[in-house]
């Protein structure tokens, strides 16, 4: 008997249990026994011999509890019928009312025996008694309420007809808001939705109502499409959005209950106004043209129909999908024939439009790498670079006319700089390495020639591609975007490269490619050796070839006429940068024997604009805040302080920009002074001889700024130490030296000792410089040391 | 550069030239840089808080206190970021503050700064809209230009966050070199991030930048400047306003259910010349087409795809 039942409906096995039935509001103890949850056919025979459809209808399930001391004596026999709702509360307790009103309670010695007989219950709901469910009752972590999670249960779902009224609609809006409301009742309403194609019938009925201009009827339905994005449910978002439901689900979520008297335009846009999914190279994959197209549905969704509507948890969903879509896009794209089939676009040949579409799309492959993991992006950036990214600059940069088509392309080069500034240079020495020079530049027959003598050594092409950029183009937004690239390309910390993934797969796989490539183990201690040297080799490169290319409209003199003063501005930021930043010794030379603080200086004359006069100020006060001796010196010798009063004259009664720009520069001076004093320190004495100079000089000015401490401060400072005997002396003597002209060479001539040139490195220098030198010294030196010693 | 036509464009929500921006941010720059860090204000003046690119809703604050033809506004800063019309909300102000330079008064607030609106809208609103972020970058120069704080009659205090210890009279601001980027601590960065607090003394913001301060310091720094009131945004009030520390310091909030959805109201202030206080309550607008509200936002992506 028991073999003929279907595996599902067996007897449980039985489970140690206390009886308890609810008397007058107090449960009675009723003995203990075993339980078992038993199936018993209605009709033996036509259980036996019925149709195997209407087997399951014609079995009765029980609860049974025998008495444990006399196992004939039964002590519960209860059926599992009608609506009957079981409770599990906590662990071992299983509670119900059967139909006749009567509430029992089982307590079960061990939580696996109530498990088994939830199980049985559960499988009773599936298939005989649909009606009866299992709730779980656990208490709140407080202590305090308690919280109900339905484990089995009848489910309502809305209705699959293709003829829907609006009350039925109706119902099926409330049925699915209220289906929300718990994970089994979820899980019920995804897998109907799923299985039998609901969202297909939604835009049936759609079509329907719509033909008839019935607006309560199309305001329901979206409300039911917005309540289906609710569930949070990845199958249910991408069939949304695949090619047989997109144009019915936008359709739908035109209509708005909160603007019921308009109609948005999705599907118009979506079919004729909005961007449309091109082609550039051919796919050759419609599993791949599927998923882009569902990527920018998915985001139209998001950011544009759905945008008023979502709340943060569906929201994380449809990122979290299109984030995954969009892993797919960037791997499929670097598996290799398509990135070669690309890079095939930029042969001389081609079509100039075919070109600028190819740097358009690769333009939105690098976008979508945004949110990419750090090695992802590496690996992806590094397969474009392989496949010849410097072809597509090549001809972005040389050979390209439209300036939104170069703003594109220098938009990848920040995106690519930005993860990581040594990834181009790096792959780039690799190839070299692997295919020899001059196979290099058979490859390469379009290069221009500045570039194809660079890009063999320590790599500064691109710098001089962006200053030419810089100097000569007209577009504003692209020199924006150069200078951004520069100053990232110039950032030591970033040259070393130390913050990126030096031991992540991608870069291993450089180090494999070389050693495959010459036939000898380069290790990666060695590695990092060649980066120390390729960044020094990459500054003295930037500082011969390139910064007197990019600076010389401050080297010259030869500023121009005030349209210029935009592209000076972006001038003199890169020289405070460089002066703040870069290597002390090597950025000074370059500056101070170049002229370049005395020219900028005479930007701050009047007939420039106040945003270029107020960016040198800035950029002097820089300077002079690097308490450096041989600025310092300069900086008084030269003059160059004159223009800043000038300056302040004209607006020293005025409450502006530039008159708070200058009394931060004062109260600076002081506020270092007053450091220098308290400690009696010499590290300041730069900051003493200054507001000597200055107070010497501008005491009448200073004076008349009477409506801040600081200046008179200054004055006070001064008059004391020239009143103290003792400070005078050396002074003085300090003062002469520094107040007697000398040239920048006598300066330079000047023995600076290795301690002072650690001081001056810069902090990042330092960092960068520390990090390199905790690296492993390459296995070459340490063993030439051994062998040395031994 | 047609300055009315650009607002008529603005009003409607609708796309301005990337080279128009750069203008105006130019003309913006020289207009500020004239400002000082804390500017002096007349009355009668209606301050404003928080609009964070809600742009209908800044259009009916405008509606409903007057319009800026009749009168003066001083805004506390936060114009961009959550809403969809970050954009389109600031340049509309600064072209107002171009056509009628002395009934517009913008201080900073925290969110005008790079860090904050990579983060929170503004740039990506600009990539959206423009497809590269120039334009994001000349607002972004714009907003270093912008007034730390104001002053309405000699004794009304206007900012966007609060109080800092390194400030105790209004003197000590004048010193800043406001043109960078908001630093992560000191008095530029405390004006900006501060909140009022029931505390004793100054304490620790959650926000991780800036103070908590209580009466003690809001009284203190009345008396020491000759004030009666602190106004400032930078924190949603339900109501729209909230006056705390008898009546010494107000919050007001401008932007109607807040990221479209938080069902809060908004207030603006009004200070008369006998310096009386009238609090203007408005609601969120429900949206219409070419009013700068259309049901979809222009955060459409403009440019075919290839992926």
């Amino acid at each position: 008997m028991v073999n003929s039942k279907p595996d599902e409906l067996r007897e449980t096995e039985s489970k140690r249990v206390k009886v308890y039935i609810l008397e007058e509001n107090e449960w009675k103890d009723t003995g203990t026994g075993f339980c078992v949850g038993k199936v018993n056919g209605a009709d033996n025979d036509k259980a036996l011999n019925g149709k195997h459809s209407d087997f399951h209808r014609d079995l009765a399930a029980y609860l049974v509890v025998n008495d444990e001391g006399i196992p004939d004596k039964t002590l519960l026999l209860s059926k599992l019928e009608g609506n009957i709702e079981y409770q599990r509360q906590e662990e071992t307790l299983i509670v119900w009312k059967d139909l006749s009103g009567q509430d029992i309670a089982l307590s079960f010695e061990e939580s696996t025996g109530c498990d088994a007989l939830c199980e049985f219950i559960i499988q009773i709901q599936k298939t005989t008694e649909t009606n009866i469910s299992l709730v779980a009752v656990r208490s709140n972590d407080d202590g305090l309420g308690s919280v109900h999670e339905i484990i089995t249960g009848p489910v309502n779902l809305p209705s699959n007809e293709v003829d829907q009224d609006e009350k039925v609609l109706m119902d099926s809006l409330k049925i699915l808001n209220e289906n929300t409301a718990f994970e089994y009742l979820r899980c019920e309403t995804m897998e109907f939705v799923l299985k039998n194609s609901y969202i297909a019938t939604l835009i049936q009925v759609f079509d329907k109502a719509e033909s008839k201009h019935a607006l309560r009827k199309l305001l329901l339905l979206s409300n039911i499409v917005k309540t289906l994005t609710l569930y949070n449910h990845r199958d249910i978002l991408e069939q949304m959005v695949d090619d047989d439901h997109i144009m019915g689900i936008v359709g739908i979520l035109e209509y708005d209950t909160e603007f019921p008297l308009s109609k948005a335009n999705h599907r118009e846009y979506l079919l004729h106004s909005g961007p449309h999914f091109k082609e550039v190279v051919p796919l050759k994959s419609e599993d791949m043209k599927s998923i882009i197209k569902k990527t920018y549905r998915l985001q139209f969704l998001k950011d544009v129909v759905l945008v008023r509507f979502l709340d943060d948890h569906s929201f994380n969903l449809i990122s979290e999908v299109i984030l995954d879509l969009q892993n797919c896009i960037i791997d499929f794209i670097q598996t290799e024939p398509f990135l070669s089939r690309l890079m095939a676009l930029f042969a001389e040949k081609n079509r100039i439009e075919n070109k600028r579409d190819g740097i358009r799309m690769l333009h939105q492959c690098v976008l979508i790498t945004k949110y990419l993991e750090h090695s992802e992006k590496s690996k992806f950036f590094k397969a474009l670079v392989r496949a010849g990214l410097f072809r597509i600059f090549d001809y972005a940069f040389g050979v390209e006319t439209d300036s939104g088509i170069r703003i594109l392309a220098t938009d990848m080069v920040i995106c690519i700089i930005e993860h990581d500034i040594l990834l181009i240079n790096t792959v780039q020495n690799e190839l070299l390495n692997q295919h020899g020079v001059l196979d290099q530049e058979q490859h390469l027959p379009k290069r221009t020639s500045d570039t194809s003598q660079s890009a063999l050594s320590s790599d500064v092409s691109l710098l001089s591609i962006l200053s030419k950029i810089l100097l000569t183009d007209k577009n504003l937004g692209l020199k924006e975007q150069v200078v951004q690239a520069l100053n990232t390309l110039l950032h030591p910390e970033g040259c070393m490269g130390i913050d990126s993934d030096y031991n992540d797969t991608g870069n291993m796989d450089i180090v494999m490619n070389l050693s495959d490539g010459r036939g000898n183990g380069i290790t990666n201690e060695a590695l990092m050796d060649n980066v120390s040297f390729q960044m020094t080799e990459y500054f003295n490169n930037f500082y011969s070839q390139v910064a007197p290319l990019l600076f010389a409209p401050l080297i010259n003199d030869s500023f121009g006429n005030t349209d210029d003063d935009i592209l000076l501005i972006y001038l003199v930021k890169l020289v405070s940068f460089i002066a703040t930043e870069h290597n002390r010794r090597i950025s000074r030379e370059f500056i101070l024997e170049n002229d370049i603080l005395v020219n900028i200086s005479k930007l701050i004359a009047p007939r420039h604009m106040l945003q270029l006069r107020l960016t040198v100020v800035r950029c002097l006060k820089g300077i002079v805040c690097l308490n450096d001796e041989y600025y310092h010196r300069y900086l008084i010798s030269e003059n160059l302080y004159e223009p800043i009063f000038g300056l302040l004259r004209e607006n020293i009664h005025e409450d502006n920009l530039a008159n708070s720009c200058l009394l931060d520069f004062f109260r600076t001076v002081s506020s270092q002074c007053l450091q220098a004093q308290e400690l009696q320190s010499t590290d300041k004495k730069n900051f003493i001889i200054l507001n000597k100079h200055l107070v010497k000089k501008y005491r009448d000015d200073l004076i008349a700024i009477d409506y801040v401490p600081f200046t008179q401060e200054m004055i006070r400072i001064y008059d004391e130490v020239e009143g103290t005997n003792t400070l005078t002396k050396t002074e003085t003597q300090i003062t002469f030296n520094s107040e007697g002209k000398r040239t920048f060479a006598e300066l330079s001539e000047a023995k600076i000792t290795s301690k002072e040139n650690n001081g001056e490195e810069t902090l990042t220098f330092k960092r960068a410089m520390e990090k390199l030198t905790t690296a492993q010294p390459p296995k070459s030196i340490k063993k030439d040391f051994l062998s040395n010693e031994s | 550069m047609k300055l009315d036509e650009t607002i008529t464009l603005l009003r409607q929500g609708k796309h301005v030239s990337e080279e128009t921006v750069f203008q105006l941010c130019l003309q913006a720059q020289e207009l500020l840089m004239n400002e000082a860090n804390v500017t002096h204000v007349d009355t009668p003046v209606t301050i404003c808080g928080d609009i964070h690119g809600q742009l209908h809703d800044l259009l009916t604050l405008f509606d409903k206190s007057g319009g800026v033809e009749q009168n003066k506004y001083v805004f506390l800063g936060d114009f961009v970021d959550r809403g969809f019309y970050s954009l389109e909300s600031f340049l509309l102000l600064l072209c107002y503050k171009l056509r009628y330079p002395d009934r517009i008064t913008m201080i900073r607030g925290n969110h005008e700064t790079r860090q904050i609106t990579k983060v929170y809208g503004f740039y990506d609103e600009i990539v959206r809209k423009y497809g590269n972020s120039n334009v994001w970058r000349y607002c972004c120069e714009v907003f270093d230009y912008l007034s730390l704080g104001a002053i309405i009659n000699d004794r009304i205090f206007c900012v966007h966050g609060g109080l800092s210890p390194d400030v105790m009279t209004v003197n000590q601001i004048r010193a800043i070199d406001r043109k960078q980027e908001v630093p992560h601590e000191g008095a530029m960065c405390d004006l900006l991030w501060s909140d009022p607090d029931e505390v004793n003394t100054w304490s620790l913001s959650p926000r991780g930048a800036g103070f908590l301060f209580g009466k003690n310091e809001v009284d203190q720094f009345l008396h020491t400047n000759d004030f009666e009131l602190i106004a400032r945004a930078h924190q949603l009030v339900m109501e729209g306003y909230k006056e705390m520390f008898d009546g010494g310091l107000v919050t007001v909030w401008s932007a109607p259910n807040y990221c479209y959805r938080c069902g809060n109201v908004a207030a603006v202030l009004r200070i008369e010349d006998t310096l009386d206080r009238n609090y203007m309550i408005f609601e969120a607008v429900p949206a219409q087409d070419d009013v700068g509200n259309a049901i979809i936002p222009t955060k459409k992506p403009q440019m075919d795809y290839f992926l």
